[in-house]
């Protein structure tokens, strides 16, 4: 453990994040060209290269190399992640869901292109991110299939019904309802909307990164703390930031009368909940290289102390 | 009259064999059913399974796409059993896509093989996230359910292909320029009225017929025939539903069984412009057809099928005995 501290604080962790977000800011270049027909390329593109810090996808790469995998064998699934996000938050934020006209600090796909073409947008984002990650042809050298047809299984769970869709529908249900959401609701509704995508990113990096069933799991249990962190995180600056800070209409929880960790638990609770769920997250690393793990901590730390 | 021109055309069966396309079909409808009705379980929460069943186990669905992928893999002497999980999938997303193809703020259709549309039924936030987990659904069916005796290269390929034709030069390419002139964005270009067939209808036919010769394991050579077998029936049965309803004076979009196209090829190119076209795609199906013919023999009879129902609409298909 000392040991992995001490390479912890020697690495450039924002120069790590900067230069993966910039491959993966190429790759999802690359992987959504403007062919016709133009506008339905122009409404994904907007989306998907809107900037962002590409959390998901680096996570994918992280969790790729932390196994013994590189960065290009990693790409193809990291960009379907980022594919899968942009997908999802674009019809979230759409007039009958969420409507929510700002997104990463730019005006929402609806608003730009309006509503047909955004439906349209994020079925062929979710579409094309299957295509992506199966296409051989996008990966540098022979990559297994099978580990492929694996991961597609996993992502496939993660972000249906039995995860992203299974949060987003709870989610719904406790919105402008009389009584208070349990705790336990709270945390369903978290570890299915944002954790399962975290963890199926995670995971699949792991599994066309070769590595083991027992690797697997543990790195799957990091996410999953990192995902619920990430939004325990992420409730605490709804109410500690303004909008113009976020780049997205802060505060909006309280307005729409959602439950979250502060107002179930307290500010402080909140805060001592994020550091449990830092902690564990960590432990789930020690068994790896300590040569290879600081980007993962440090992308931990970084969900944990982000200021947007 | 156009109809009594399509109905007497030779059918491409009758002179070879007694091949019942309707049994075979009828029979499909039942098996195909019973796994969707497996796939999808009623589970945590509720309201999203439910919205999912109500559009896939949708009774009076033809089951044409998933049916066309277990014949071509039966047809290159695959097991049907290679078949049935990629069938079933196309189910799942061409479902997908005809739940969100309804919502208000695109066709805005209320209604939807008769009953009710999803979004009338779960609202407009269900129905738009029933879509957006069928979609996954589907890929999950395919990798889950496919037998091991399909290599994973072949599987990969499956899942590329569906992908490419739901996404956005497919299907949503295709239902976008279709919607687009309603919207006002754009306007309609007589052109655009056959691409817009191409991608909405085509699309699926041809990657239907294609994933069955793959899962099947047909050389290059005849995964090709396949693609553009299925491509021109896709694109016949919509430009023969587009004249039935032209001459039975109907509205231009019922909303039946599957999607249908807002902009009308008679309406856009005339009446003799679309029987010439009935024909150039009848011609292309039975080329495709012929080679196959040639070369699997009566195993080609319920592909042979399909052509002569575009045309024909000689019986109705039902599921036996399943809600």
């Amino acid at each position: 453990a000392a040991a992995a501290t001490e390479v912890a604080v020697e690495f450039d962790f924002k120069g790590y994040m900067l230069g993966k977000a910039e491959s993966v800011n190429r790759a999802l270049d690359r992987a959504v060209p403007l062919t016709h027909p133009k506008l339905i390329h122009e409404a994904m593109r907007h989306c998907l290269l809107a900037g962002g810090k590409r959390v998901r996808p680096v996570l994918c790469i992280a969790a790729c190399e932390i196994v013994g995998g590189d960065e290009a064998l990693a790409m193809p699934p990291a960009c379907a992640v980022e594919m899968i996000h942009t997908m999802s938050l674009v019809h979230d934020d759409l007039p009958f869901m969420d409507n929510d006209g700002l997104r990463r600090g730019k005006p929402a796909c609806h608003v730009v292109y309006g509503e047909p073409v955004t439906v349209l947008a994020g079925d062929a984002l979710l579409a094309h991110s299957f295509g992506h990650i199966a296409d051989t042809a996008n990966y540098p050298s022979a990559v297994s299939p099978a580990l492929l047809v694996r991961a597609i299984a996993e992502l496939s769970r993660c972000i249906g019904s039995e995860g992203l869709v299974a949060g987003q529908v709870v989610d719904m249900e406790s919105t402008g309802i009389e009584e208070t959401v349990a705790l336990d609701r709270l945390e369903y509704i978290h570890l299915h909307k944002t954790a399962s995508l975290l963890e199926g990113a995670v995971v699949i990096g792991a599994i066309v990164g070769g590595g083991s069933d027992g690797e697997i799991d543990r790195l799957r249990r990091y996410a999953q703390c990192i995902g619920l962190l990430f939004q325990v995180v992420d409730d605490i600056l709804d109410v500690t930031k303004s909008s113009e800070e976020l780049g997205k209409t802060a505060g909006k929880d309280l307005v729409s009368d959602k439950t979250t960790y502060p107002k179930l638990i307290g500010l402080e609770k909140s805060r001592k909940l994020a550091e449990e769920l830092l902690r564990d997250a960590k432990s789930q690393l020690e068994g790896f290289d300590p040569a290879k793990t600081a980007p993962l901590i440090h992308l931990a730390n970084y969900i944990a102390y982000r200021q947007k | 009259g156009a109809f009594t021109t399509l109905a007497s055309s030779s059918s491409l069966l009758s002179p070879m064999s007694s091949f019942d396309l309707r049994s075979y079909w009828t029979s499909m409808i039942s098996l195909i059913q019973s796994e969707l009705d497996a796939a999808i379980p009623i589970a945590h929460p509720e309201r999203i399974y439910k919205a999912m069943r109500y559009s896939v186990l949708s009774d009076g669905a033809k089951r044409a796409s998933p049916i066309m992928c277990i014949a071509a893999c039966e047809l290159v002497g695959g097991d049907r059993s290679a078949a049935f999980p990629t069938a079933c999938a196309l189910e799942m997303v061409h479902a997908a896509s005809l739940i969100h193809d309804d919502l208000p703020c695109m066709d805005g259709a209320p209604l939807r093989r008769g009953r009710p549309s999803n979004h009338a039924v779960f609202g407009v936030e269900i129905a738009l996230l029933a879509g957006d987990a069928l979609f996954p659904l589907a890929f999950r069916h395919i990798v889950g359910r496919t037998p091991s005796l399909v290599p994973p290269a072949t599987v990969l390929r499956v899942i590329a292909e569906i992908a490419r034709t739901v996404g956005s030069t497919g299907m949503a390419a295709g239902q976008m320029l279709d919607l687009l002139p309603d919207a006002g964005i754009q306007a309609r270009e007589p052109a655009d009225v056959m691409l817009v067939l191409e991608k909405k209808f085509g699309e699926l036919a041809e990657t239907s017929a294609l994933c069955g010769g793959l899962l099947g394991g047909a050389n290059a050579e005849e995964t090709a025939a396949l693609r553009r077998y299925g491509r021109a029936v896709g694109v016949l049965y919509e430009v023969v539903d587009d004249i039935l309803m032209e001459q039975r004076g109907a509205g231009s979009n019922g909303h039946s069984g599957k999607m249908k196209s807002n902009a009308s090829v008679v309406g856009a190119l005339g009446m003799d412009r679309a029987m010439e076209i009935v024909d150039e795609l009848k011609e292309k199906a039975k080329k495709e057809l012929k080679y196959l013919g040639d070369k699997f023999g009566d195993g080609v009879l319920p592909l042979c099928g399909f052509v002569d129902y575009a045309v024909e609409r000689g019986f109705v298909v039902e599921a036996v005995g399943r809600t």
